[in-house]
């Protein structure tokens, strides 16, 4: 790429627009601004970025529906902005195909390396998809079915090497409990998010160095899961 | 009553027909208390004065045919005179006795009518807290007792409440001025109107005197009522106003210190007295960043408190294991924890717990944080959590000063602080959101004052509506 990226940020307060754009600026993005949510999807057409960074409440659209009309033609990441407390608003806009989210306030670290994120993974799937995971200590074959820590060989139930696979090839995103509940057990298990509970806790006995430090598997409280591999 | 009379003669007539026959072998004396019969009879079945009635007119039967001469009503000996003197006077004082006795239980059979009937209503009255409720009430027994047809209550508007009309029965409707009306009255004032429809003639002076004991205890219910609501008003407004002043109070104070920490901050920041890369501008940063995250805090928990207070704190409550969700808090607060030793001890296979993950996390956070506020720097924070027969009991452990037993109750009052605001920063809020939250959750939560320790219990309960989860098995992949 030799271009900077170009972000595009939908949000209606002026203050945090503004704040945003300079740091950006400042981080080498390119960055395209608008305040509502038609603005934004126009925008998006018009000069398609990179990454769109959305705030779930807007004037005049539901974020949600924002995320909703993008992704029915684009797979452009996008990464939501809400309050604390509207969990439900986050994983409805997550099931609905935004990428990743944020809880304002934020540090600016975390915005910067959910952008990384994003960049990385719609690049990759252009092509050059990785088969191996390396997060820490821990290293997931997808094409081997093969997990190891500290190189030695790892049992795993079937289960267990399902959701772990599934996680690391989505590596650094968070994935909401309907996400890996409808892709393990199958979409009339969704609700059941104790599975996780207990899948969760077995993985991370048999990952974690210390599990009362989890360092691999993140837990993101009423939202779902994050595989970490960096940072 | 003149059927009575007629049928008190009519026993006397009766008898002289039956002793017509036998008369001639019977003794005087004998005709003279067979004769006492009916007068007794009399009066049991019809009241005293029938049987005063029966008595004279016994006593002229016998006069007119058992004394000499015969079939007259003169008297010729001294001795028949006696007889006849001792036979009325026998006769009227038997009458008068029976007659009173049977008047006393007459009496006091009707006194224990009322008093049962003012008992019912009494009691039906007593634990009502609503004018609709006594209204309904006192209407439903004042129609039964007093066998009318159609009650109407009604209760004139007052300062923050409608006029209320009660009707019994619901369904009538009567164009018909009502047959009388009654004030519901206490020393106090007019509570509202009693109006009744009936058909019979009149009410009886003991009835009445009922009706009147009826509509003076619904006045004085519908008068309790009221009063206790204003009085609950009162209290409500003053407590409002007083949580309102101390909110305020400890609001300003606290989004205060934060913001002048900021201003100060960023202030000397763009003075440019500052230099690019020295610890002080590191410093002022790292304050400003940290006294952002404050004021986050508090408008959080201040959100938190105005839900719990308005009820509509409703936890989503999923299968969760707590050791998950104190691990994820811990990591979370890794930065303020610098200071103290966090040890978690969970036991093996813990079972899961229906909770709502954020908001027991959020008590997680609470607890965890008042303990690094008062535990002195460098001691142990300890959480743990067993399973019991129908809970699961969660303690958080430090090792801070003791709370006197007479606050340990208090510490989870809002804005409640054992020792003076302006040495510990936080809002006085975190403590009462953890006992909310814990308590949405239908567990407890409480203090205690250990041996050298000072220690939070919560517990939670282990079903989910009754049930608990299950979880799917599955094998090795070979």
């Amino acid at each position: 790429m030799n271009k900077e990226p170009l972000i595009l940020l939908i949000d209606d307060e002026p203050q945090i627009l503004r704040a945003l754009k300079t740091i950006l600026t400042a981080n080498r993005f390119r960055v395209s601004t608008a305040t509502s949510g038609e603005q934004g999807i126009a925008l998006a057409v018009a000069q398609p970025p990179d990454v769109i960074i959305l705030d779930l409440t807007l004037p005049d659209l539901d974020g949600i529906c924002v995320c909703q009309q993008i992704r029915e033609w684009s797979r452009i990441p996008i990464i939501v902005l809400s309050v604390r407390d509207s969990e439900k608003d986050k994983v409805a806009a997550l099931d609905k195909g935004a990428d990743d989210y944020l809880t304002k306030p934020f540090g600016i670290e975390e915005l910067l390396a959910r952008i990384r994120v994003a960049l990385r993974h719609s690049e990759q799937s252009l092509g050059n998809k990785q088969s191996t995971i390396t997060a820490g200590a821990v290293t997931v074959d997808l094409a081997r079915h093969i997990v190891t820590l500290n190189g030695e060989k790892i049992r795993l139930t079937a289960t267990e090497f399902k959701l772990l696979a599934y996680m690391a090839a989505n590596a650094d995103r968070v994935l909401t409990h309907q996400a890996l509940l409808t892709h393990v057990w199958g979409f009339a298990e969704m609700d059941h998010v104790e599975y996780l509970r207990v899948y969760m806790g077995q993985l991370r006995k048999k990952l974690e160095t210390n599990p009362d430090e989890p360092q691999v598997i993140l837990t993101e409280p009423g939202i779902g899961y994050r595989f970490i591999t960096s940072e | 009553m003149l059927s009575r009379f007629l049928a008190a003669l009519l026993c006397i007539a009766l008898l002289k027909l039956i002793l017509q026959p036998f008369q001639s072998f019977l003794e005087i004396q004998i005709i003279a208390l067979l004769y006492l019969l009916p007068v007794m009879l009399s009066t049991v079945l019809w009241g005293l004065i029938p049987g005063v009635l029966a008595g004279f007119a016994a006593f002229l039967v016998f006069n007119y045919f058992y004394i000499q001469p015969f079939n007259t009503l003169l008297v010729h000996q001294i001795q028949d005179l006696i007889t006849l003197v001792i036979f009325l006077f026998v006769a009227v004082v038997l009458s008068q006795l029976i007659g009173q006795a049977r008047e006393g239980i007459r009496l006091a059979r009707s006194r224990e009518w009322e008093a049962t009937r003012m008992y019912e209503l009494i009691s039906a009255l007593s634990g009502l807290q609503d004018l609709q409720s006594i209204t309904r009430e006192l209407a439903s027994h004042t129609l039964e007792t007093f066998d009318f047809d159609r009650i109407e209550l009604s209760i004139p508007a007052r300062i923050g409440e409608g006029a209320l009309i009660t009707t019994i029965p619901q369904e009538s409707t009567s164009q018909d001025p009502p047959t009388a009306t009654w004030p519901l009255e206490t020393a106090r004032g007019l509570e509202g109107e009693m109006r009744v429809w009936y058909s019979r003639p009149q009410l009886s002076a003991q009835k009445n005197r009922l009706l009147e004991t009826y509509t003076s205890q619904g006045a004085l219910s519908l008068e309790r009522v009221r009063l206790t609501k204003g009085e609950n008003k009162a209290s409500i407004l003053e407590e409002s106003d007083q949580l309102k002043s101390s909110l305020l109070n400890s609001v300003s104070h606290e989004l205060r210190t934060p913001l002048a920490a900021i201003k100060a901050s960023v202030s000397s920041l763009r003075s440019g007295a500052i230099d690019w890369n020295t610890e002080a501008r590191q410093d002022l940063l790292a304050t400003i960043e940290e006294e952002t995250d404050q004021l986050n805090l508090l408008v959080g928990n201040l959100l938190d408190m105005s839900r719990i207070e308005s009820r509509a704190m409703k936890p989503q409550k999923r299968w969760n294991t707590i050791d998950e969700i104190a691990i994820g808090v811990a990591t979370k607060m890794r930065k303020q924890l610098v200071n103290h030793h966090l040890k978690m001890n969970f036991e093996e296979n813990l079972p899961l717990v229906p909770t709502d993950y954020v908001m027991i996390g959020q008590v997680f956070m609470n607890l965890i944080s008042n303990s690094i506020k008062y535990a002195p720097a460098g001691t142990l924070i300890s959480i743990s959590a067993q399973k019991e027969t129908d809970c699961l009991h969660i303690k958080v452990v430090n090792q801070g000063p003791l709370v006197p037993e007479e606050h340990l109750e208090r510490i989870f009052d809002k804005f409640y602080r054992v020792t003076e605001a302006e040495r510990i920063t936080g809002t006085g809020l975190g403590l009462s959101i953890c006992k909310g939250i814990v308590e949405a959750h239908g567990g407890k939560l409480w203090a205690e004052n250990q041996a050298s320790h000072f220690a939070f219990h919560f517990t939670l309960p282990l079903t989910l509506n009754g049930s608990l989860p299950d979880i799917p098995k599955d094998d090795f992949d070979e």
